[in-house]
Parts: C-alpha cells; sequence; structure tokens
C-alpha cells in the first residue's frame, strides 16, 4: 500500500448484499471484483504460518453434495476450516432420493440440525434455487445439473486476471462440451461482465442454444454484458487467444446421438501443439477438471496445464473462503434470483 | 466534514513526533522495534512515525499493515461483511516488540483483535500500543501505552481522524452521532 | 339472496345496468336481466339515455362458460382434486359445464368408471354440468381401443388419451374411423414423444441459459402434421369423423390446422390461457404477460437485460405439457383466438399435490391449476387490447360448445341469453381485481404461477341450470 501523500480519492467499498451465491448471472462486475479483493486477502491468509482465522467461527457450513466430487468437495470443506467454521459433509447419494427422501425434506432436516450456511451440488439444474425457497440461511451452489458453477468461474476468473491482469479485451476460448457444461454457463456470466472477447467453440450440435444466446446479445451485448462469438471453427477460435479451456467430453453425448465418436472429436477439436500454436506464445490453458487426455486435451498440452491446476487448487480454496466470508455476514433483505 | 475540530494539523504533527521519541525511550533504543499500523488510518500513522524515529534516531524501523477484519467480535452482528483491506508484515516477529499504531481507542475491541491476530504471527517478545486519540469508554482490560490526545467523549459523539494519506487533509473533529447528515 | 345456498335454485336474480354479452344472438352491450326460480325470464338491452355510463369495464352478465379439457383427479388421486373440489373451482372460474379427461386411476375406458365419476358429480351437490371423455385405448395403453360404443353410449362426449398422444397412426386412424361412426370427436394430444424424452422446457434462450433440456416445437408440429395426414385419409370414408387438436402452443401447429381446415378438413383445436398469456421467460423468473414480451417490431424480449425476472427462477407451477412458449407463439395462439383458427379456449386444468411439484424443477409434475384464473388472463389480454371481449367470450361458450356439437337430452341453451331457458350464466365485475392466493382458489391444486399477483376481473356470482353454482362472498349479487 503506497504511503506517499496520495490525494487520489479510494474506490467506495461495493458492500455484499446477496443472501445466497446461486449463478454468476446476478453478479455486477463491481460484485466480481469484490470477490477478487476479497480472494487476494485469503490468498495471503493461506500463505501465513497458520493458514486460519476465526472470521466464520460459531458457523456451521453443511457441505450437501449429491454428485461424487472429491475435489470441489474437499475444496469447499478446507475452505471453511481455513475459517473456523464448524463443518458437516453430507455426502448424499441418488439413493438418498430413491428412498424417498425429498430434497425439500433434507434441506429442513439439514436447518434443524443447525446449518447456518448450505454448500450444495446436485445433478439437477435448479435445485439449490428451491432450497433456497425453504432454507432460512445461505445458499452456495456448488454445480447444479448443467445450470451453474459459480465458484469454478470466478476462481476460473481469478487465475486468468493473477497471468493476464485484467481481462478486458482478452481473447478467451471455451473448446468443447458447451452444452452439458454449468462451468461453460457460468464462464459466459463472469467473462461477459469482466469484458472479456470470449468465444464459444465446438461441433454445432453440441453449440445449439449458445448460438441464439450470442445472437440475443449481439451488437451491444445485453447491459453489463459484452457480447461472444459462437462458432465449429477450431482454428479461427483459438487464432491469437490468451486463454484456452477445454472442457471435458463424456462417453454419454456420443450415446445420445450428438457426437460420431470421441475419436472423430478428438481428431477434429482435440486440443494439441498444433492447433494451439495458433493462439498467442504464452497463451494460459485451463481445464475445470477431470481431464480425459487424449479426447478434448492432447497429453503433452495437459502437461502445460499441469503448472496451472496447482495454482487452480489455491485459488480454489481462496475464492471458496472469499465467498463463503462474503456470504456469512446478516443479511437485512432476501432478494429473489439472489 | 462538520463537527467541532480537537487536532489541528500541526497538533498532530507534533504528537507524532513525541510519541516517536517515547517509544525509543521506552524500549531504550530502536532494538528490535516493529511498528505496525492497523487498518486503516493506522498504517500511515505508523510510517509517518517510522520516518520521526529515522530523523532523530537514524534508523529505519520495519514497519507493516496488519487488517483485523477476520478477528473481529461482532462480524454476525453487522448487516455486511465488512470489505478486507490486506495485511503485509515485512519481517517475522517472533522475538520482537510490536508497537501496534491505531487512529482512536474507544471500546478497546479493535486491540484486542488485533493481538488475536498478531500470535497467529508468530510469538513477539512484546506488544505496545500507540494511538493519535484516545476518547474513553473500555469495554475490555485494554491501554495504550504512547497517547498523542486524551479527549473525553459521551458515547453519542463520533471522533473522526482525517490523514492526508487517505483524506486529503490532517484533522481530528468531534461529531455528535445524530447530526443531520453533511449536504454534498 | 344471503341465504341461498349452492346447488339451490334461484329464486329471484335481478341485475341491472350491466354490460351484456350474447354470443349466440352475437350482441353485446347495456343491459338487464331477471331470473325468476331458476329462468332466465327477461334479458332487456338498454338504449339512449338509460345506457349512459354503462360500459365493459363494470359488471358484466356472459353466458356460462364451457370447458372441454380439464382433469379431476378422481378416481385414484382425490389428494390433488376431487370431483367436488374440482366443480367448486369450476364454479368459481365462471364454468357451468366441464368436460373431464379421462387419465384417472384407473383410466376412464369403460361405463363403470364413468359411474363412480358421475356419482361423485351427484353427489357433490354442484349444478355445475360434468362431462366425460373415455380414454382412446384400453388404460390409454396406446394398444387396443377402449370400449368406445360402450362408452358412447354412458355419455361421453369425445375420447382422449391426453397426457399422451395416441402413439400409433394405425390406432389413431381406427379411432377417428370408429368414433366418427359413433358421431364423437377423438380429442388427440399432440406429442412426438421421441423428440422429447426429457424435455423439460421449451427449447429456447431460456432454455439454454438455465440448464433445462429443450422440448422443440417440433415434438408438436410433427404430431399435428400426422395427425391431420390421418384424418384425411379417413374422412372420405367416414363422414362423421373429426379430429380436435387440445391445447396447441405453437404457431407451427395452429398452421397447420388452419391449412386443415382451408381444405376444407373436418378439424378443431383449442389453446389455453397460459399458453396465450405467459411464456417460457416465466420458468426464468419473469410474470410479465406474454404480449409484454414483445417490442413494438415484433421482436422477443430478452427478459435478463430487461430487468423482467421478478420471482425465483425454476418455480414448477410453470411446468406443464405442452411447456410454456415463446412470447412468438403465444402471440400467435391469441392470434388464433382473433382470426378463428381456435375454436375454443380450454383450460387443461391440472391440479397436484404440494408433494408433486414442491421438488426439483427436473422431477415435477407437469400442469397448471387454472380453471378459476382462466377468464381472469382472457380479461387482462382484453384490457390490454389484444383481444376483443366479445371473441373472449365466444372462445368459452359458442366455440367449445360447437365441437362438442348437438347432444340430444342437453337442457339449456347452446351458450347464449336466451329467455326462457333455464338461466346459465356468470356475473363479473370486469373492474374489480382479485389477488390469488391458496386460500382464494377452491381447487386443491394451488400449482399456478400467479399465486401472489393480481387478476383484472372477479367472479361474482355463477348459476348453472338455474341453480346457484358460486357466489362472491366479499359482496353480495
Amino acid at each position: 500500500m503506497a504511503m506517499s501523500a496520495s490525494r487520489a480519492p479510494t474506490p467506495p467499498d461495493v458492500a455484499w448484499r446477496k443472501k445466497h451465491l446461486l449463478d454468476v448471472d446476478v453478479l455486477s462486475l463491481a460484485e466480481i471484483q469484490l470477490v477478487m479483493r476479497t480472494t487476494d486477502a485469503m490468498k495471503e491468509v493461506l500463505a501465513r504460518p497458520i493458514s486460519k482465522v476465526p472470521a466464520l467461527r460459531g458457523t456451521n457450513v453443511t457441505i450437501l453434495f449429491y454428485e461424487a466430487s472429491t475435489r470441489t468437495r474437499v475444496s469447499f470443506e478446507v475452505a471453511a476450516k481455513n475459517l473456523s467454521a464448524d463443518v458437516v459433509n453430507i455426502a448424499a447419494s441418488s439413493s438418498s432420493v430413491t428412498k424417498g427422501e425429498s430434497l425439500v425434506d433434507t434441506i429442513r432436516t439439514v436447518e434443524a440440525l443447525g446449518a447456518d450456511m448450505i454448500v450444495m451440488r446436485h445433478g439437477t439444474s435448479g435445485a439449490p434455487y428451491l432450497a433456497a425457497e425453504v432454507f432460512s440461511g445461505s445458499i452456495l451452489n456448488g454445480g447444479d445439473g448443467w445450470h451453474a458453477h459459480p465458484s469454478q468461474a470466478l476462481l476460473d476468473l481469478y487465475t486468468m486476471r493473477a497471468h493476464l491482469g485484467d481481462v478486458r479485451g482478452k481473447k478467451v476460448v471455451i473448446l468443447g462440451d458447451v452444452l452439458h457444461s454449468r462451468v461453460a454457463r457460468s464462464n459466459v456470466w463472469s467473462l461477459t461482465a469482466a469484458g472479456a472477447d470470449l468465444w464459444i467453440c465446438g461441433p454445432t450440435t453440441i453449440l445449439r442454444g449458445f448460438d441464439a444466446w450470442a445472437g440475443r446479445w449481439a451488437g451491444g451485448g445485453s447491459p453489463g454484458h459484452a457480447g461472444f462469438t459462437v462458432t465449429s471453427d477450431v482454428e479461427a477460435a483459438l487464432r491469437d487467444a490468451d486463454v484456452v479451456m477445454a472442457l471435458r467430453l463424456q462417453r454419454e453425448r456420443m450415446d445420445a446421438g450428438l457426437l460420431p465418436s470421441l475419436r472423430e472429436y478428438a481428431a477434429r477439436f482435440g486440443l494439441t501443439r498444433e492447433r494451439l500454436a495458433v493462439a498467442k506464445p504464452a497463451a494460459l490453458v485451463m481445464h475445470p477438471g477431470p481431464m480425459n487426455e487424449g479426447v478434448e486435451i492432447a497429453p503433452d498440452v495437459a502437461i502445460l496445464d499441469r503448472s496451472v491446476i496447482t495454482e487452480q487448487v489455491t485459488n480454489g480454496v481462496a475464492v471458496r473462503m472469499a465467498l463463503l466470508y462474503l456470504l456469512a455476514g446478516g443479511h437485512p433483505e432476501a432478494v429473489t434470483n439472489a | 466534514m462538520d463537527g467541532r475540530q480537537i487536532m489541528t494539523a500541526d497538533e498532530i504533527r507534533r504528537a507524532v513526533i513525541r510519541i516517536s521519541h517515547e517509544l525509543v525511550e521506552k524500549q531504550a533504543g530502536t532494538d528490535g522495534l516493529v511498528l505496525v499500523g492497523i487498518q486503516r488510518r493506522g498504517v500511515p500513522l505508523a510510517h509517518r512515525i517510522a520516518v520521526a524515529v529515522e530523523e532523530h534516531e537514524g534508523v529505519t524501523l520495519p514497519v507493516g499493515a496488519l487488517d483485523i477484519t477476520f478477528y473481529r467480535d461482532d462480524l454476525s452482528l453487522i448487516a455486511q461483511q465488512p470489505v478486507v483491506k490486506g495485511t503485509q508484515l515485512p519481517v517475522d516477529l517472533n522475538g520482537r516488540t510490536v508497537v501496534l499504531v491505531d487512529d482512536v481507542l474507544y471500546t478497546g475491541r479493535t486491540i484486542r483483535a488485533a493481538m488475536d491476530a498478531l500470535v497467529d504471527f508468530g510469538r513477539p517478545r512484546a506488544i505496545r500500543l500507540a494511538v493519535l486519540v484516545d476518547r474513553g469508554h473500555r469495554e475490555l482490560p485494554i491501554r495504550a501505552d504512547h497517547v498523542g490526545k486524551n479527549v473525553p467523549t459521551s458515547s453519542d459523539e463520533v471522533v473522526e481522524v482525517a490523514l492526508v494519506e487517505i483524506d486529503g487533509e490532517d484533522a481530528v473533529r468531534i461529531e455528535r452521532v445524530d447530526a443531520p447528515a453533511p449536504t454534498t | 339472496m344471503p341465504e341461498l345456498r349452492v346447488g339451490k335454485i334461484v329464486p329471484l336474480l335481478e341485475i341491472s345496468r350491466a354490460w351484456l354479452v350474447d354470443p349466440v344472438g352475437e350482441r353485446e352491450g347495456p343491459g338487464e336481466i331477471v331470473v325468476r326460480d331458476g329462468i332466465l325470464e327477461a334479458v332487456t338491452w338498454l338504449q339512449g339515455a338509460e345506457a349512459d355510463g354503462i360500459g365493459p369495464d363494470g359488471v358484466l352478465v356472459l353466458p356460462g362458460f364451457l370447458d372441454l379439457h380439464v382433469h379431476l383427479r378422481e378416481p385414484g388421486n382425490e389428494d390433488a382434486e376431487t370431483v367436488a373440489s374440482g366443480l367448486a373451482a369450476a364454479a368459481h372460474g365462471g364454468f357451468t359445464t366441464v368436460c373431464a379427461m379421462p387419465n384417472t386411476t384407473p383410466a376412464a375406458d369403460e361405463p363403470g368408471v364413468f359411474a363412480r365419476v358421475a356419482g361423485a358429480a351427484a353427489a357433490s351437490g354442484s349444478p355445475v354440468e360434468l362431462l366425460l371423455h373415455g380414454a382412446v385405448t384400453v388404460g390409454r395403453g396406446g394398444e387396443r381401443l377402449a370400449a368406445l360404443g360402450e362408452l358412447a353410449d354412458a355419455g361421453a362426449v369425445g375420447f382422449s388419451d391426453d397426457g399422451s398422444p395416441v402413439k400409433s397412426a394405425i390406432l389413431l386412424r381406427n379411432a377417428l374411423l370408429y368414433a366418427g361412426m359413433l358421431g364423437l370427436p377423438i380429442v388427440e394430444h399432440a406429442e412426438d414423444v421421441t423428440l422429447t424424452a426429457g424435455a423439460e422446457a421449451n427449447e429456447g434462450l431460456v432454455a439454454t441459459i438455465l440448464g433445462l433440456k429443450g422440448w422443440p416445437a417440433a415434438a408438436e408440429i410433427s404430431a399435428v402434421e400426422r395427425a391431420i395426414a390421418i384424418l384425411d385419409s379417413v374422412c372420405a370414408d367416414a363422414p362423421g369423423a373429426r379430429l380436435h387438436l387440445t391445447h396447441l402452443s405453437t404457431a407451427g401447429a395452429l398452421e397447420a390446422v388452419r391449412r386443415a381446415k382451408a381444405a376444407g378438413l373436418p378439424v378443431t383445436c383449442d389453446v389455453t390461457p397460459h399458453h396465450l398469456g405467459f411464456t417460457d421467460e416465466w420458468v426464468a423468473g419473469a410474470r410479465r404477460w406474454a404480449w409484454e414480451a414483445l417490442d413494438g417490431a415484433g421482436t422477443v424480449r430478452d427478459p435478463w437485460a430487461d430487468g423482467a425476472l421478478v420471482a425465483h427462477p425454476y418455480g414448477t407451477a410453470c411446468r406443464v405439457n405442452p411447456p410454456l412458449r415463446g412470447a412468438a407463439d403465444a402471440a400467435a395462439c391469441l392470434a388464433s383466438l382473433a382470426d378463428g383458427t381456435a375454436d375454443a379456449v380450454v383450460t387443461d386444468h391440472a391440479p397436484h399435490t404440494a408433494v408433486d411439484k414442491e421438488t426439483e424443477f427436473g422431477l415435477a409434475a407437469n400442469g397448471i391449476s387454472g380453471v378459476e384464473l382462466a377468464f381472469g388472463v382472457l380479461l387482462a389480454a382484453v384490457a390490454a387490447g389484444r383481444l376483443p371481449l366479445a371473441r373472449a367470450v365466444a372462445a368459452l361458450t359458442v366455440g367449445p360448445a360447437a365441437v362438442l356439437g348437438a347432444r340430444p337430452g342437453r337442457r339449456g341453451a347452446a351458450r347464449g341469453l336466451v329467455e326462457g331457458e333455464p338461466a346459465d350464466l356468470v356475473v363479473v365485475d370486469a373492474g374489480d381485481r382479485w389477488l390469488v392466493t391458496s386460500d382464494a382458489l377452491a381447487s386443491r391444486g394451488k400449482n399456478t404461477p400467479l399465486l401472489g399477483r393480481e387478476l383484472p376481473g372477479r367472479v361474482l356470482l355463477t348459476v348453472a341450470q338455474g341453480r346457484l353454482a358460486y357466489r362472491d362472498v366479499a359482496g353480495d349479487a
């Protein structure tokens, strides 16, 4: 912090007023920047010898994951514990559902057990919105169906900013199965809010819907969001890219008739060294994981990505600490769609 | 800002100089001293004290900034989470004498939080406290070692410290809390 | 009339200075009516000075409404609705006749189930007339024709496997031929189920952004075109064959019906208030009317850009089959009423229990509880200048009556204001509004996205076959 007699006015601090974090679509650029600054502070905490602060002492954070996911679940658990919260981990599986316990019943039970905040991941789009209607505390969406994964998008943005400075005007390419990807949708909201030049690329069967979305936002975009480009031309997408994010392609997509084969996808759309050569030399390669090496990303490119992965893990804990911290404040008004 | 002015720029300057002499006198020198300013306005004050010490002792003391937001005891009571400013400590605190610097000492809860934060960074040999203004009304058993000015206040008053580095001027004012909002 | 209970003959009712609409006589204007001992004794049209100050924004007197398509969940799912609660809800909505779909448990595929339902109606004491559709196939399973003749003898007014299409083309063909012989229509729920497997919301921008599996318009359009083609192939052989396509939601399907009618085919269709009044934006949390979601140039607005999202997204009360479509399709539904392509408005009243609806969107049951809200939605369209009042009333009265056709033994007028006939009418205060709340709804199904919203038009009184069916307790008639 500069100690010279600076007379520049300091920017007004945006207060976090959202009771829940269900998606990035309702965050303004100022709120996103607040998350970034708070994440900086959390990274500093993580660098200390004792990487723990008492900010959430006495707060019960219940982690309710309906989908198996070790990486994200542990990231949230470590984040909550670093803030001295009491953590309860529930790995609900679909068998709870077949046993007849509805999502609403589970949320009510979790509330009765003392949860102040719930971090949830669910396989059905929209599930956290239902939870937010019946839970008196805060809901943090850890991923719902194909719809949203706000902490991942914010973590991706944080990592991009760490490497590129501001993402405004930088070319970011998301390559792969966007149709079924909550990471892709959330990144569209956050990157267009941050003013990046976003490109979405994949086979036409997988792009449908996104081209209409891009068309709706064309020519000026939506208020607070820049337009973005959708194309199945991999070379045009990757040319001079600053960031390339490859998304996982799943076998089920072939079974649903969307693609002829994974081999064909790898041949036409896989991120290889040759394809990556048209991007900027220092282009950042990212993948939300887990990777199918040889399908959406070639093994020799995956090695380049590896250095970013460790960074992503630390950034992930820091971003999640920031989100838990911001959500833990009291909330004078409940806001719809938030 | 409205309200009654209780310290002018010159008075602030002289208080900083006096405090810088006092803390060197108490330490019988400058060895082991670290100045840690509490965010936000404690930080420029800590830097000014270090500059004053350098002028009369010829020694540059290390200066750090401490954000106590995560250690506040009232986080669950307030409307929104306060925005974090950040902590930077330039040296290892183990075995050092830390002088905490803040602008106003009131209930003592900020200092309590600051001490909790400091022990997470190491084990100082001693912790001392220097403040520009002590306005009384302690709620915890905390006292300052070095005080710029003692100002008796009532609980419906607010003490506002302005510093050039942040506010563009140097002044300390008292204002009643229920005073009408200043027109801008 | 404060002591009169539901079901009793109305001894005397005089309404002066109201706006009358008579779709049979094709006349509307200021007037007065007198009902004595259940008979509509006098209908007087006012002229000149007496007519001053009376407009269609005050008290309306209309013929009682006819709903061709409701779901009363008895037998089998009485937690969601019983015949009694459903008829009470219908009366609250101004309906004096409703036609119940056969997708009960057991399905109404043989006269015994009809008898059960009819018995429940008689026991309810409601004067609202309950007509029944029979199933097309046994158990609605799509494999064998149900006992269509026996059902016709037992009083069926049509046949439908609604909830599902008649999947097999050959069965649909034979059903059209056989039902045509009986003089009754096949009421087809047109849906290509291979295109809608796992579908959740209308294929479009909202489904893309919300991460919901798209429900393509093609699923309805291709099924409609198939059904029309089959009808075309049989109507030469069976002059009585008739096809009625229910709850059409897409411009493409309505266009196919328009072409078929122009070619002289015996096809009719209906649209629902939710398909002409709501859009897929509502799934994202918008609550503006469909006509408000189009800008001046006819382009569909972006609810995220407009700040139009006022309710929670993924509201399961918005989940329905066919799904709420985009604003352009909704505009086509409204236009089809104006140009006569759609013969009727039906509610497709589909009450569900909270258990079936208070769940994740992808798992929620399809259906909107709508019989009490239909006229209010149409009045909103009328108030917005999107639909003439006369067309709205016709779509709820003479339009559906014509689809049913003449029925021997049917008492009462064919949905007009006719002196000397048993009174079958609804009195609405078009200038008032009412707040839709759980308690205000007589139906057991509270699954409507209009909960918490105000609707124009308050039904003051419903008289069915000369008997009191509903009376607004807030005021007095």
